[in-house]
């Protein structure tokens, strides 16, 4: 039977031999990559969509082969050969998927300056958000200064302690709008 | 009397402080581009099939032959350990995209309503030494110079960071598309070998004392292969999308000192309603 897989494994020669290749093809990759730069990425890739071909083609011929018998009984030797051959292409997918995955590890491991300049963009960002929303408030506070000026030369309690309770909200937001780190501000 | 201090003191302080704002450019509509950034930050797709090609070798694992099993988990192992990797960057570009939209958005920045309170708190003051007229001056004033400065500000604030941004985001963008690709490439040999094993034993088993097997075995052909009919569409839809999010900024950045023209208006906003488009067809099916 191990026989028999070997011997059948030889028309399909070709994919055999593409696959043997793989890895010599995988170090002249890498040793692109050591020299940096997203031709190694590109050149990974290709040569995983290379080993995916192959794959697609031994697929073929397996299938050309059982449809040869057009729905007789495929003999037993024949049928071991198939499955032999399904195995083959099984594990060419798995090394072009390897492939892929190193290609998605070199390009994700390229991106950390571009994510910390993108980062840094929206904490800058977010810092004018806050001084706008300080602008609001601050108004809002004077609304309120001035409200309770209002209600104190009316001297009725009611409107002082509803511009107090506004000119209390207002500092409340102020306040919590200070930056995170007020340590870090010079006094 | 101290509290009429504090008043003109902190009439005072809001000069000076929307002063160090004031700007040469008058309001902007920025409408366009909180409806990109948000629809972009939106944007789904790429999470969900982060996540799938990481679990790539649960779904395949009982289809393998022993002899791939080695490599399979050796390949896990590599899709595992980048995963948070693939995961940060779109975090990275998500929280670019929310901030630039709330930037742009109008709530922040439309205090007309603070500027009401304080013609109220005017108005409370009309028997003390502030005059009717006096008061009116000072909110219509006001409320002009705030429309003016603040969105001056928002408008410079805006182009800032996509000028200042769109070279990294564009980086960002083009990574997540090559990776959407490879896992759209991943996702294909996953699918031949799950797909296969049925094309090569259904013709071989004519017997008809497997009829029973053959047969639960061509309705699991089935579900499998319209299975990954659905998914082959949302890495369509998913690269679509990315490849709309990285245009539509650029277009935004080639156009940040024509944003209220009619024409840059009107593409920004079908960018957005394209994104938006492709969203629905990934969150239904």
């Amino acid at each position: 039977m191990e026989n028999d897989s070997k011997a059948a494994r030889d028309p399909a020669g070709d994919s055999g031999n593409t696959a043997a290749a793989a890895p010599a093809g995988q170090e002249t990759a890498q040793s692109a990559g050591a020299q940096g730069g997203l031709a190694s990425v590109q050149q990974i890739v290709e040569l995983a969509d290379q080993l995916s071909a192959c794959a697609d083609q031994l697929h073929e011929r397996i299938m050309r082969d059982i449809r040869a018998y057009e729905g007789r009984t495929v003999p037993e030797a024949v049928q071991n050969t198939a499955r032999a051959l399904l195995d083959d292409e099984v594990v060419l997918r798995q090394r072009a998927n390897g492939l892929y995955a190193d290609a998605a590890t070199y390009i994700v491991k390229s991106l950390g300056k571009s994510q910390r300049v993108v980062i840094a963009l929206t904490t800058e960002a977010t810092e004018k958000i806050r001084k706008i929303a300080l602008i609001g408030d601050i108004t809002g506070l004077v609304g309120g200064l001035l409200q309770l000026a209002g209600a104190a030369a009316t001297g009725q309690a009611a409107p002082i302690v509803g511009a107090l309770d506004k000119i209390r909200a207002h500092m409340a937001a102020i306040e919590a709008s200070k930056p995170p780190a007020p340590a870090a501000k010079p006094a | 009397m101290n509290t009429s201090r504090r008043v003109v003191t902190a009439l005072l302080g809001l000069t000076l402080m929307l002063g160090g704002c004031a700007s040469t450019n008058g309001p902007v509509s920025l409408t366009e581009v909180r409806e990109f950034a948000d629809a972009s930050a939106r944007l789904g797709g790429y999470a969900e099939l982060s996540r799938r090609y990481r679990d790539t070798y649960e779904r395949e694992q009982p289809y393998l032959p022993a002899a791939a099993d080695k490599l399979a988990r050796e390949n896990d192992a590599k899709r595992r350990a980048v995963y948070e990797d693939f995961v940060s960057v779109q975090k990275a570009l998500v929280l670019y995209m929310q901030t630039l939209s709330l930037l742009a958005g109008d709530a922040r920045y439309d205090l007309s309503e603070r500027i009401d309170d304080l013609g109220n708190g005017l108005k409370a003051n009309t028997e003390s030494a502030l005059q009717q007229r006096h008061i009116a001056a000072y909110t219509g004033l006001t409320r002009l110079l705030t429309r003016v400065i603040a969105s001056g500000y928002q408008n410079r604030s805006v182009e800032t960071m996509v000028r200042d941004g769109d070279a990294d985001v564009q980086v960002l963008l083009e990574a997540m598309i090559s990776l959407t690709r490879l896992y759209y490439k991943t996702n294909e040999n996953e699918k031949k070998t799950v797909l296969g094993i049925f094309d090569v034993e259904l013709p071989m088993n004519t017997k008809s004392n497997d009829r029973m097997l053959v047969t639960l075995a061509k309705v699991h052909y089935l579900n499998k292969s319209s299975e990954y009919k659905l998914i082959d569409r949302r890495y369509d839809l998913a690269l679509q999308g990315l490849t709309k999010v990285a245009l539509g900024h650029q277009k935004l950045r080639e156009n940040l000192h024509k944003l209220s023209e009619a024409d840059v208006r009107r593409m920004l906003g079908n960018y957005a309603k394209d994104l938006r488009m492709i969203r629905e067809g990934l969150s239904g099916d």
